[in-house]
């Protein structure tokens, strides 16, 4: 029973970390119609800003979030504006070149922060990052305790972003139907560029509240790339409601695997999940909630 | 169609640029060989301990006058830690920059690919690190290992173990799920079995995973004596750090080499790292001439602390360059069966390549238990070369 609670706890609480993860992509995905292979990458960047911060000038991780997200957006803006949106508007020999622009800007960020950092392993060392408490028999890391209330902070928070303001209007309306939003008057450069710059700051958020618990090295974003990819397709494009069932779905199936099936096995128990979702619901669990 | 015809020619023009570009680079009268190692990726910390150590070397043994007159060219590729890239990396190596014999092969799954490209050619490899068993298993003449494999790696553990700590009976495994981790752990089951312990739970991980707590709950569970962990470098820490966050208490950690000795784990893991063992195959106190002053210089050199893969790689140099000062020509037949008579005395230890059970052309070596105490790697058996005295049974977290 203890290992069945514990696992429980153990897949809830890193699921809310992918939702964070995977709401950016999702968002990206709904608004332009492209993979963002570059979003793991982006996240390693905001990894490696808090590890500066909080290193060489001794902020605290959680409270790096004010600069990290600040910046990543910006990157995220800059990244569209100046790269992708280009693209749009060029006659080209694959139709899909802006998927491969981020491949690209992925290496580069990857490369730029290896000459920078080298590959070595850095972490962040918090007095909570060991810290734990506990319920009865079940333990909970502290760390990923507050990463998770932060990650469903930053959910509610876009759910009501996307549905209340302006903004949120104008980027459901890109997703649905650029065309007509167009012609609603809604300016759909500017709304790809804010849409690149959030999701950018999302997942940026997700690298800072995770640095307290995991690692870095430049090469740490390519398995994030996949999550968010795999959380993507679970929840459904453009869904935030969707990405974090796809997330906590992901965290579940994971912890449940390797407790009862093979820790040894936790990729392989995800994709399948992902296999069975795209036969069986195509379109992710968007479709149940419809929002 | 035109457009596309323009970007073959222009890659094709790339390509062609890169390859003389590189190949003419290095013409000259030097001894080329080739060495192939994780300098990014994943396994990078690995490959740049080594890639330092190898290149210390070359340097002493070009400085003073290299082999016959001759300096030795090291032509260092990047398999950034992927078996498929290794493969081509030494394709390479072979084909275009003609080296004579190679070295260097990080991780049992990359080596495992590449000496196969090695044997295929016939050019001498000299293994120093992939440890798997069945890498000198496969009766291939060309390829040589200067490393134990890792059936061997707790050789020193077990005497340990049956000389301190009787009351250890029962046993749970855990490690990383590639080459490495799934051939050391079949062989630690044998070896348990051999010295009567009871194996109570064996299971794979995939590098790289953000929580362990399922896996090391069930350690829990099962309460056992020991708990023995095959792993590299980050998920060792993150292992030893949710450990103490579980409050996991068996009577020792132990850690098969690889990740548990680099100084990474100590920084990664903090407090964590305390009190943890490992099996290693070299510390700088080990009774070898030389192996003090490679630590030292590497320490004076690069300003940081090496450990035995440092060791292996430095020593693997040597090694090299001895094979090709005795070889009769530089053919590869002359190569290998200088390297096949090779006796020589490295800070490594004694290399000597024989051939015992399935295995051909392997070294024999004994090898260390070290544990992590307050901060510092320290050697603890045999007593012979101990720097401290060992901690038995490991202390619960919350007496620390």
């Amino acid at each position: 029973m203890d290992i069945f609670l514990q696992t429980l706890v153990a897949g809830i609480l890193k699921g809310g970390l992918y939702g964070l993860i995977g709401i950016g992509m999702s968002l990206i995905m709904g608004v332009m119609g492209i993979i963002n292979l570059a979003h793991g990458q982006l996240m390693m960047v905001a990894m490696y800003i808090t590890f500066v911060l909080s290193h060489y000038v001794g902020i605290d991780p959680y409270l790096s979030l004010f600069i990290t997200m600040p910046s990543l957006f910006l990157l995220g803006a800059l990244i569209q504006k100046y790269t992708l949106n280009p693209l749009m508007e060029v006659d080209s020999i694959l139709p899909e070149n802006q998927v491969l622009m981020t491949v690209g800007i992925g290496m580069v960020l990857v490369e730029t922060s290896r000459f920078i950092f080298t590959s070595d392993y850095k972490s962040v060392q918090t007095s909570y990052s060991d810290a734990t408490f506990y319920l009865g028999e079940i333990s909970f890391s502290v760390a990923l305790v507050i990463a998770f209330f932060i990650a469903i902070g930053f959910t509610l928070f876009m759910f009501w972003f996307l549905l209340k303001t302006d903004i949120g209007r104008s980027i459901r309306a890109t997703a649905q139907d650029k065309d007509a939003a167009l012609l609603m008057g809604v300016d759909s450069k500017k709304i790809t560029i804010i849409t690149f710059g959030l999701g950018a700051a999302l997942v940026g958020a997700a690298g800072t509240i995770l640095m307290p618990i995991y690692y870095l090295f430049p090469d740490i974003g390519g398995p994030f790339t996949r999550k968010a990819f795999v959380i993507t397709i679970l929840g459904g494009l453009g869904s935030t409601v969707g990405a974090i069932f796809g997330g906590l779905t992901l965290g579940l199936a994971e912890a449940f695997g390797a407790s009862y099936i093979g820790m040894a096995y936790d990729d392989m128990i995800g994709l399948i999940i992902f296999i069975l979702v795209l036969l069986f619901l195509p379109g992710g669990f968007k479709r149940l909630t419809k929002i | 169609m035109k457009k596309s015809r323009i970007l073959i020619g222009f890659l094709v023009a790339l390509g062609l640029i890169f390859n003389f570009g590189i190949s003419q680079s290095f013409a000259g009268d030097t001894i080329k060989v080739g060495i192939v190692l994780p300098l990014t990726g994943k396994l990078a910390k690995f490959g740049e301990i080594e890639n330092k150590s190898f290149l210390m070397a070359l340097e002493e043994i070009n400085g003073s006058g290299g082999v016959n007159g001759k300096k030795i060219e090291l032509i260092i590729e990047d398999t950034t830690g992927k078996p498929d890239v290794g493969r081509s990396a030494v394709e390479k190596l072979i084909t275009q920059d003609k080296v004579v014999m190679l070295g260097g092969g990080y991780s049992s799954s990359v080596t495992w690919a590449t000496i196969a490209v090695a044997q295929q050619n016939k050019i001498p490899f000299l293994v120093n690190t992939g440890s798997a068993d069945k890498l000198t298993e496969q009766g291939w003449e060309y390829i040589f290992r200067l490393n134990p494999p890792v059936s061997e790696y707790p050789g020193a553990f077990a005497s340990f173990l049956q000389a301190k700590a009787q009351d250890v009976k029962t046993v749970a495994i855990l490690h990383e799920n590639s080459l490495f981790g799934q051939s050391g752990s079949k062989k630690f089951v044998k070896r348990c079995e051999a010295l009567g312990l009871e194996v109570v739970m064996k299971e794979g991980y995939e590098a790289g995973a953000i929580d362990f707590s399922p896996l090391l709950m069930k350690v829990k569970s099962k309460k056992t004596d020991l708990v023995y962990m095959i792993s590299y470098i980050m998920d060792a820490s993150l292992l030893m750090r949710q450990a103490k966050q579980l409050n996991l208490n068996p009577k020792l950690f132990v850690g098969g080499a690889a990740g548990f000795t680099l100084p990474e784990f100590e920084k990664n893991a903090g407090k964590a790292s305390n009190f943890v063992y490992s099996a290693t195959l070299w510390t700088p106190s080990v009774p070898y001439p030389g192996a003090k002053a490679y630590y030292d210089n590497y320490v004076a050199k690069y300003n940081g602390p090496t450990e035995y893969h440092g060791a292996e790689a430095y020593s693997a140099m040597y090694v090299i360059a001895d094979t090709l000062k005795r070889a009769k020509s530089m053919g590869r037949d002359d190569i290998r069966n200088s390297l096949a008579k090779t006796n020589l005395i490295t800070s490594f230890g004694p290399v000597k390549f024989i051939s015992y059970g399935k295995k051909i052309n392997q070294n024999k070596l004994p090898t260390f238990l070290v544990q992590w105490i307050d901060g510092k790697l320290e050697t603890v058996w045999p007593e012979k070369v101990a720097t401290k005295a060992f901690v038995y049974p490991t202390p619960k977290w919350s007496k620390r």
